[in-house]
């Protein structure tokens, strides 16, 4: 199954904090059949946070973890109607997560290199604007396949 | 001619930041009109390689980077050592740094930290980042000696279950297969203050350290330093090393295999080791000093005795000052005072149980691992294995031996007022039918270790709030 599917994107969650963030992309992950257990999702990326913050420019997070609950490599996006505390670069607010699911054990590096062009693709600034202004699901989807196939 | 510029960038789980930093420094590079090539170091291995003729080439080098990524290679070259957040957030400057020319040249092993250079704002004055960079060295050291005090540690502990004389031939619990496990943790033990040693010293001298670190990490064990020893060792061959390192710069080529195989090792050896020797012998000195100094304290009063027996044991854990109060008690043993080693197995049980304690109250200060060594040590610190806190006093030995002794002491200071006795050596919690009293000083144990747990755990909280604010201020580690 692919690393990014149209039903791996949610918007418009109205977070407290990033622990709920958290909560909603495991639980994405977990339906999906990306992972086996939320809480362990949850955990692992309340850890790799605990490290650093993972939190970006202008409202965006990359919250990632490589964790035994995690069964394939997954993109899951999760967007925010309110802005969330991240202790971000930049110190703004998050309102778009884009989280990193990696497997304990990671067979191919195919994956790998998928993930991490998403990373290198929310270095421009151009890519980061048309994320913000997306207007739903399917627009997201788009813009990140778009780097995904390249 | 184009200003030609090489990077490396790494993070601890390799699938983001590294390659974010690398987007960032191309892309940074391109808008200033200059060459780049820029290595990384992920998950999935290091790509985009730079050779040796890339690094000759370089007219500068940023090292952008939470993990080693070989910075050894880039010696005599300009060079730019920053957390891989800095480039991700703020990648122009470190460009027009090395297009300046205003970075100082990376001399041998120890690269030119962050406080150097002048475009990037940074909070921490140097002394912050000296702090940082003996931290990082001392954390290498602990955590290769952490599986070290748990292996033999445990093993030891198993030992003891089948009778604390079951090593002994001469004893009626004599059992040749636990004698046998004594024997293999105790050389798991025995290692930690080598390796302790040996791993500090590789991390500030990289392969010639480590060989060096290892003797001299022996030589301490030897002349029974403890793992406050191990330490000093450890910075001591590491910087010596890194003398030699510069002393030998001028010699030619040729001679580099040699220097390898046959000038670090032997002369570093030579100064080292004997150097080592001299630092340690008074050890014994000292033990005997102390050990006299505390038989005259054997019948003075509970509070003052239980103070100076909870600080010896737990200010060094197996070494000197420790062994001096342990000796004393197993001499007043033989002597017929059942009272004295009763406050010195309190003491010495208590360290480990403090770590327990504290990982289970303050959970979220203490690591995955960090907690899993912790909860060991509810095992060890039931059998008198003191060593295991060592990892947790190595780490941060200013705030946490002292927090140590205090809970030591009060256990200490407890079991002599509720006058226990204790007729056995060691085995912790495993004597506790022999001991007299055995309730009151089981509680002793407990108030100690759990004053000292509430203590350190504060005092973890403490340095992570520091911590997260220091990486506020220089976004750094990512």
């Amino acid at each position: 199954m692919a690393i990014l599917t149209l039903d791996n994107i949610h918007r418009g969650l109205i977070a407290k904090s990033q622990v709920e963030v958290f909560q909603a992309i495991a639980n994405t992950a977990v339906k999906n059949g990306y992972a086996t257990h939320a809480d362990a999702v949850i955990q692992g990326l309340k850890d790799r946070e605990k490290e650093s913050t993972t939190g970006f420019l202008d409202g965006f997070a990359i919250p990632h973890t490589k964790n035994a609950a995690i069964q394939r490599p997954g993109i899951i996006v999760q967007t925010m109607e309110n802005g969330v505390e991240w202790s971000s670069m930049d110190g703004q607010p998050v309102k778009i997560a884009i989280a990193m699911l990696i497997p304990e054990s990671e067979a191919g590096t195919a994956h790998l290199n998928y993930l991490s062009k998403i990373a290198k693709m929310l270095m421009h600034e151009e890519v980061r604007k048309q994320l913000t202004h997306a207007q739903n699901e399917q627009e997201i989807f788009d813009i990140l396949s778009q780097y995904l196939g390249e | 001619m184009a200003i030609k510029i090489i990077a490396a960038t790494g993070c601890p789980t390799g699938i983001a930041h590294t390659f974010m930093a690398q987007e960032a420094l191309e892309q940074a590079a391109k808008r200033h009109g200059v060459e780049i090539k820029v290595e990384t170091h992920g998950q999935v291995g290091i790509q985009n390689p730079l050779t040796p003729e890339d690094i000759a080439e370089a007219d500068g080098v940023i090292i952008a980077a939470d993990k080693d990524v070989q910075a050894e290679r880039f010696a005599g070259k300009r060079v730019i050592d920053v957390p891989v957040g800095k480039a991700i957030k703020d990648p122009d400057a470190l460009i027009e740094q090395i297009i300046s020319g205003n970075v100082p040249i990376f001399r041998g092993k120890e690269p030119v930290t962050e406080e150097k250079d002048v475009n990037v704002e940074t909070r921490s004055g140097s002394g912050a980042a000296i702090g940082h960079t003996i931290y990082k060295h001392l954390m290498n050291g602990v955590s290769h000696m952490l599986p070290f005090v748990v292996a033999g540690g445990v093993l030891t502990a198993i030992s003891f279950l089948f009778g604390i004389y079951s090593f002994d031939p001469k004893s009626s619990q004599y059992n040749e297969f636990a004698a046998t496990l004594k024997t293999i943790g105790g050389m798991g033990m025995n290692l930690m203050v080598p390796v302790l040693c040996a791993y500090i010293a590789e991390s500030i001298a990289k392969r010639p350290g480590l060989v060096i670190g290892f003797i001299a990490g022996m030589i301490a064990y030897t002349n029974g330093t403890g793992f406050l020893g191990g330490i000093i060792g450890g910075f001591l061959t590491g910087y010596i090393m890194l003398g030699l390192a510069w002393a030998f710069k001028k010699l030619p080529k040729v001679f580099d295999g040699l220097k390898a195989i046959f000038l670090y090792p032997v002369i570093g050896l030579f100064i080292v080791g004997l150097l080592m020797w001299v630092l340690s012998s008074p050890m014994e000195a000292i033990n005997k000093g102390l050990m006299s100094f505390l038989t005259g304290f054997q019948h003075s009063n509970p509070v003052l005795l239980g103070i100076i027996v909870g600080s010896m044991c737990a200010f060094d854990m197996g070494g000197p000052v420790n062994k001096a109060a342990y000796v004393t008690g197993t001499m007043l043993l033989g002597q017929g005072n059942y009272y004295f080693m009763a406050g010195v197995s309190a003491a010495c049980i208590t360290p480990p149980l403090v770590t327990g304690f504290a990982a289970l109250f303050f959970r979220k200060y203490f690591d995955q691992g960090e907690r899993n060594a912790a909860y060991v040590n509810f095992i060890l610190g039931s059998t008198h294995i003191t060593e295991g806190a060592i990892p947790f006093a190595a780490k941060n030995p200013l705030t946490t031996i002292p927090i140590l002794m205090v809970g030591s002491s009060i256990s200490a200071i407890l079991t002599y007022l509720f006058k226990v006795q204790v007729p056995a050596p060691h085995g912790g919690f495993l004597v506790l039918p022999v001991v007299t009293r055995p309730f009151m000083w089981v509680t002793a144990i407990l108030t100690g270790s759990i004053i000292g747990a509430i203590l350190y755990g504060f005092s973890r909280k403490h340095s992570t709030a520091q911590q997260t604010e220091n990486r506020e201020g220089i976004a750094s580690v990512i």
